[in-house]
């Protein structure tokens, strides 16, 4: 049975439209990618997902059931905009914030030392929220979110303004709470971190869903039209084979070219080959990155 | 309800460690602890030296030696008389301190007696004047008698003060309440008009400023996906409340401690209150109607910090409620004076003024029975529709960001969000 069963919400506000028949579904220990460009409605559904405000129609489950004031602390949201009391220590806030949740303090402590460990800061416990950099009140704003083990947890834009190291270290955090078996709704603009962690997807587009599935299927739908050829020499006459439309010729050595279709990809190993040895061929699938601009990008005509 | 007193206790533990928070109550407090000692420090002020005033020596000596026979019979001689050589000499002394004023006279034939005038540095200190008046006309009296020559029996007649006492008309069966009551009744009253106004405005603007600045920092957003909104507003207000009555009980405590003290009483007693004659039915009356006054205006407090984003907008936001408790206030005051007039009657009736002016009329009047629960009535219903209308406002105010919504578009949010 899933985690949480989004079926055919509507929303709206005044006469605009935020949400049009939305559903997904979202198993245990899956992370399921909520995408769409700016004002597409994703943090909408979020909201609604978190019970802030109801759809007008169709529903949402949890387990089955309706929402109600006991899924509330089977939850665990991650906004947007970063948000804490900033001038009240670290520890008081997490522990408040876990309280509403209904965790003892105790055991709020207990957990939020962990976490502080988990993430190499044990001395933020009793600092200031607005004495901390940005990164680190985001991770503080993460053990927000996770600190009570939530069955669901809403990130909306997780890793945004994070260096490369500490988005690595959330990642990994996500994963591993993906593997003990909690659901994850993620939302963000980087396609990379999409395709690393999601297994199904959504993107929405001016309030509809306009591409929905697993992104191995949906990338299936996508005719891959990209070939990545390397070699130690320089190759000759690529674009005169059929079927190429265009060749990028890469700064430091090796080609990136524009096919009609996969089956391009034949003619021009066997051409290369014939000009020397081939360091590097590949046929490339589109990256989610190509396939989200396509999507939106069509709709927007 | 377990939620509610996390929010609670939460709002209670961050302002009792709130440093700025401490750091005011204590100043209040040491300021109280002042006035409470003002009574006895007051008349320590007023001490028992005499004021030294001048006077020209050998012109008009009759009145002189009747103002010193007259100062020698009081108990603490309020003016001390000194001769002096002429007018410029008392001139030159004035300006060196030595004295602190002095009086020359001038005939005046209409009426027979002459014209005193008193120099001094300041005509604001008109205390020494008006005995310099009150000697004088002691003085004339005399000298009159002293030609008409009367009997002792029409001499008697003739000083005899006229008493008028007051008593104020009780309908019930108590008694009446003597002046020195009704004047304690006023202070009272007054004072605790005063610190219903200043408890409501600084604890409701307490509770706005944080509900927006938890909006502005974004924390509202984690909170209302925790606990349901209007377990957080009322958790808010209540743990407000209760820091509120804890500094009250402080500041409270500082200045009744103090003013408690025998010599204080004595002192006050001496001006004329007494602590004693307080009733206490109006003591109970203050505290119902501070508790119904907060959380009128507490709710709507809320209710604005909610719809507005930013700290900087909320000033003009709570503008119209600033103003309503400022009405209410000013009513209140002038209506100390006229509290029978038919506006405070009327008013007292208005949920948003009835904390101030029924707590006054029956401080000061005595409404019947029916206009008090009518009053309370009225105030108490209106209190749960506004909690009501607050509790809906502030559940679609959290949710609003960017520019503060009109009222169109707030109910507009309200349908949206089906609340």
């Amino acid at each position: 049975m899933s985690v949480l069963t989004v079926d055919n919400i509507v929303k709206n506000y005044g006469d605009k439209r935020a949400v049009n028949q939305l559903s997904f579904e979202v198993q245990e220990g899956e992370i399921y990618g909520l995408l769409g460009a700016n004002g597409a409605g994703k943090t909408t559904t979020m909201r609604m997902v978190l019970g802030l405000i109801l759809p007008d129609e169709g529903d949402i489950r949890y387990r089955g059931k309706a929402y109600s004031k006991e899924q509330l602390s089977m939850l665990g949201y991650l906004p947007e905009e970063r948000g804490m009391y900033p001038k009240l220590k670290v520890s008081d806030q997490i522990i408040y914030l876990a309280e509403l949740r209904g965790m003892s303090r105790k055991d709020a402590d207990k957990n939020l030392k962990y976490w502080l460990e988990r993430f190499q800061v044990p001395e933020y416990y009793n600092k200031k929220v607005e004495e901390l950099s940005k990164g680190n009140q985001q991770k503080i704003q993460f053990i927000a979110a996770v600190i009570h083990k939530p069955k669901i947890v809403i990130m909306d834009e997780a890793f945004s303004g994070l260096d490369p190291v500490n988005v690595e270290l959330l990642k990994s955090t996500v994963k591993e709470l993906r593997d003990e078996g909690t659901s994850i709704v993620f939302s963000t603009h980087r396609m990379e971190h999409v395709e690393e962690l999601c297994r199904n997807i959504t993107i929405m587009h001016r309030s509809n869903p306009v591409l929905q599935g697993s992104i191995k299927d949906i990338k299936k739908k996508f005719p891959q039209e990209r070939i990545v050829l390397a070699s130690d020499g320089a190759i000759e006459g690529l674009d005169g084979i059929s079927g190429v439309k265009q060749v990028v010729r890469h700064e430091h050595g090796g080609y990136e070219l524009k096919v009609d279709s996969p089956y391009a990809g034949q003619k021009i190993l066997q051409h290369a080959l014939a000009q020397g040895p081939i360091t590097r061929f590949e046929i490339m699938e589109p990256t989610l990155n190509e396939i989200f601009i396509k999507t939106v990008g069509e709709h927007n005509e | 309800m377990n939620s509610l007193w996390t929010v609670m206790s939460f709002t209670m533990r961050t302002k009792l460690r709130n440093k700025a928070f401490l750091i005011t109550t204590a100043v209040l407090a040491i300021l109280l602890v002042v006035v409470g000692n003002l009574p006895t420090l007051l008349s320590k002020l007023d001490s028992d030296k005499a004021t030294k005033v001048g006077y020209v020596q050998g012109v008009h000596d009759e009145l002189i030696q009747g103002l010193t026979a007259f100062y020698a019979g009081q108990e603490k001689p309020q003016v001390q008389l000194i001769g002096g050589a002429s007018e410029d000499a008392l001139k030159d002394s004035l300006e060196d301190g030595d004295i602190k004023g002095f009086v020359t006279f001038a005939d005046n034939p209409t009426v027979g007696f002459p014209d005193a005038t008193y120099h001094a540095k300041s005509s604001l200190n008109s205390g020494t004047a008006q005995s310099i008046t009150v000697g004088l006309q002691v003085v004339k009296n005399q000298i009159v008698l002293k030609e008409l020559n009367p009997s002792e029996e029409q001499l008697k007649l003739l000083t005899a003060t006229v008493t008028v006492s007051q008593e104020q008309v009780r309908f019930t069966n108590d008694a009446g309440k003597t002046p020195e009551e009704e004047g304690t009744a006023i202070g009272l009253t007054y004072v605790l008009i005063i610190l219903l106004f200043m408890a409501v405005m600084i604890t409701g603007q307490l509770i706005a400023t944080e509900i927006t600045a938890e909006k502005s920092s974004r924390v509202m957003e984690i909170i209302v996906t925790s606990v349901s909104p209007l377990k957080q507003m009322f958790g808010k207000i209540l743990g407000t409340f209760i820091v509120g009555i804890v500094q009250m009980v402080v500041l409270v405590g500082a200045l009744v401690l103090n003013l408690a003290q025998q010599n204080n009483l004595d002192a006050l007693k001496d001006m004329g209150v007494d602590l004693g004659a307080i009733d206490p039915k109006l003591i109970a009356f203050a505290v119902f109607f501070y508790l119904t006054g907060f959380f009128l205006y507490a709710t709507l407090f809320a209710a604005v910090g909610s719809i507005v984003s930013r700290t900087e907008d909320l000033g003009q936001a709570i503008l119209p409620i600033t103003m309503l408790t400022l009405a209410g206030f000013y009513i209140a005051v002038f209506g100390i004076s006229q509290p029978e007039s038919s506006v405070v009657t009327i008013c007292s009736y208005v949920p948003f003024f009835a904390p101030f002016l029924m707590f006054l009329r029956i401080g000061l009047t005595e409404p019947s029975v029916w206009e008090v629960l009518l009053s309370v009535g009225i105030l108490l219903a209106s209190i749960i529709v506004i909690g009501w209308i607050s509790a809906k406002i502030y559940r679609t105010g959290v949710l609003m960001y960017g520019k503060r919504p009109s009222l169109k578009e707030l109910f507009k949010a309200m349908k949206a969000y089906k609340v």
